[in-house]
């Protein structure tokens, strides 16, 4: 049997690699300025355990006048329910619309020319900025209160949005198609058509049914400011301190909620 | 980097180019239907010049000769018979290419037709991700075929089957050239093969083309002496 020497410097014992002085006091810096943002957010927040605690007496007293639910105004919610969902639904297919439209320019590996890339971008970022609450407020002044001037602030933002992933989705696309029928002299929107659109479409419709789920809670919220809807009925019942009429109100949004979010997931399973 | 290539290929020839990796001849494919723009010269195709051309004029030339890929590339989601029709997509007004619904009936019998040719008429309706890989190479053989090109440019279209699909796919390449008596021109990594099927041999180095032979007056050793770069 034969013995082995080693010779050397033994490895370290540590699994952390030695720091430099210059790291390490950047590592400090770096806990210091964290946790003075966090104490300036507590501060501006005026956060308190005070108030959470006494705000959960009030809570409990809240739910206390809650209950029973008041069953007169279910039919009147459901139908503001349904209002909620078409609002959602008009707003995210107008989006679709426009996106679509958008995409073949906005995807830099199909995109005609770099201008017309760089103006897809630029509209696509800029509707993106802007939330839809403030999309709301222009159109509710615009168009006038009621559920259409939030199908325009829904699709104005959702624009943005889906634009942006659509266009990721086709620069991440296999461009083996697209070369396959480019080569055969298909023009460019055929090219789209043939190539591009099939190549994505169960990304395309999982992200589509997804910004609709996300779209029915914003129009639940852009509802209040008068927008209509079950966002809207909720919001006054509140005001008006008819705490019993909210509890109907809300169960019939968990409902609503989980109905979108249970079918919309179970087509993105189907197809993706 | 291609070097002065000018090159002609006949009608029902199969030509096959062999060569090591990175030696030109994939890029000699792709500038030939401008995939690749070429950085200086030019790139004409069945008499027309690819280089400057646009729209229309671009499309129209590429539609003369029809690509096989090494990795087969048709829309996955779609079916056979459609992958095959889209190689006449280019002929298409606009309004009729919109959907394959729209496609003319005289497209719906030629894709059919060229399916059968290819021997997968029973295959017509299958999605194309759900085909062998050397069914989805037939298929891709049907599309150029659909196209009604003069010319095939096949890179490695064999690269990725198994030996028995990669000779089937080279038989068929063979009677496509010989009976629809197309001008075919095949990039391989497989001298046996070319030996086998080839009408015509050519070896290339460095983007130049250096032996264009029958491959009876070739010998091994001229063809292994490709992949070391020592052919002049």
């Amino acid at each position: 049997m034969s013995e082995t020497t080693v010779e050397g410097t033994l490895p370290g014992r540590s699994f952390t690699r030695p720091r430099s002085v210059r790291r390490r006091l950047l590592g400090v810096v770096a806990v210091i300025a964290g946790t003075a943002l966090f104490a300036h957010a507590w501060r501006d927040t005026g956060a308190s355990f005070t108030s959470l605690f006494s705000g959960f007496h009030n809570t409990v007293n809240l739910l206390g006048r809650s209950v029973p639910p008041d069953g007169s105004v279910l039919k009147d919610s459901i139908r503001a329910s349904i209002l909620t969902f078409d609002t959602a639904l008009l707003g995210t297919a107008g989006a679709l619309v426009l996106s679509l439209l958008l995409v073949p320019l906005a995807a830099r590996n199909i995109t005609p020319h770099r201008f017309a890339y760089e103006a897809a971008r630029l509209v696509i970022g800029v509707t993106r900025a802007i939330p839809d609450f403030v999309f709301a407020l222009i159109f509710l002044v615009a168009v006038g209160l009621g559920a259409f001037s939030v199908v325009l602030a829904i699709a104005a933002h959702s624009v943005g949005v889906i634009g942006k992933l659509y266009a990721e989705a086709v620069e991440d696309m296999d461009m083996g198609p697209v070369d396959a029928l480019r080569a055969a002299g298909a023009g460019r929107l055929q090219v789209f058509l043939h190539a591009v659109l099939p190549g994505i479409a169960a990304t395309f419709t999982g992200l589509a049914l997804y910004r609709l789920d996300t779209n029915v809670r914003s129009v639940l919220y852009l509802g209040a400011i008068g927008g209509g809807g079950l966002g809207f009925l909720l919001y006054n019942s509140l005001q008006l301190f008819q705490y019993q009429q909210a509890t109907t109100e809300l169960a019939v949004l968990l409902v609503l909620l989980l109905v979108v979010e249970r079918v919309s997931l179970m087509i993105r399973q189907r197809i993706v | 980097m291609l070097h002065g290539v000018d090159l002609d290929v006949w009608p029902g020839e199969l030509t096959v180019v062999l060569g090591a990796n990175g030696s030109g001849k994939s890029t000699l494919l792709r500038c030939a239907v401008r995939l690749l723009d070429p950085d200086a010269g030019s790139v004409v195709l069945c008499g027309a010049e690819l280089v400057g051309a646009r729209g229309r004029e671009l499309r129209e030339a590429r539609r003369q000769a029809a690509m096989v890929f090494q990795q087969v590339l048709l829309v996955r989601r779609r079916s056979a018979v459609e992958n095959v029709a889209y190689g006449a997509l280019g002929e298409l007004p606009l309004h009729r290419s919109l959907s394959s619904r729209l496609f003319p009936a005289e497209l719906a019998e030629r894709a059919h037709a060229s399916l059968a040719r290819v021997g997968l008429a029973d295959m017509a309706w299958k999605r194309a991700d759900t085909l062998s890989g050397g069914q989805a190479q037939r298929v891709a053989i049907a599309r150029a075929l659909c196209q009604r090109a003069q010319l095939v440019l096949a890179d490695e279209p064999v690269a990725s089957l198994d030996p028995r699909a990669a000779e089937e796919v080279l038989v068929l390449l063979g009677e496509i050239a010989r009976v629809e008596g197309l001008a075919t021109l095949v990039v391989l990594h497989q001298p046996e093969l070319a030996f086998r099927y080839a009408d015509r041999v050519l070896g290339i180095v460095s983007g130049q083309i250096v032996f264009d032979a029958a491959p009876a007056s070739l010998d091994e050793q001229r063809v292994a002496a490709l992949y070391q770069g020592a052919v002049t």
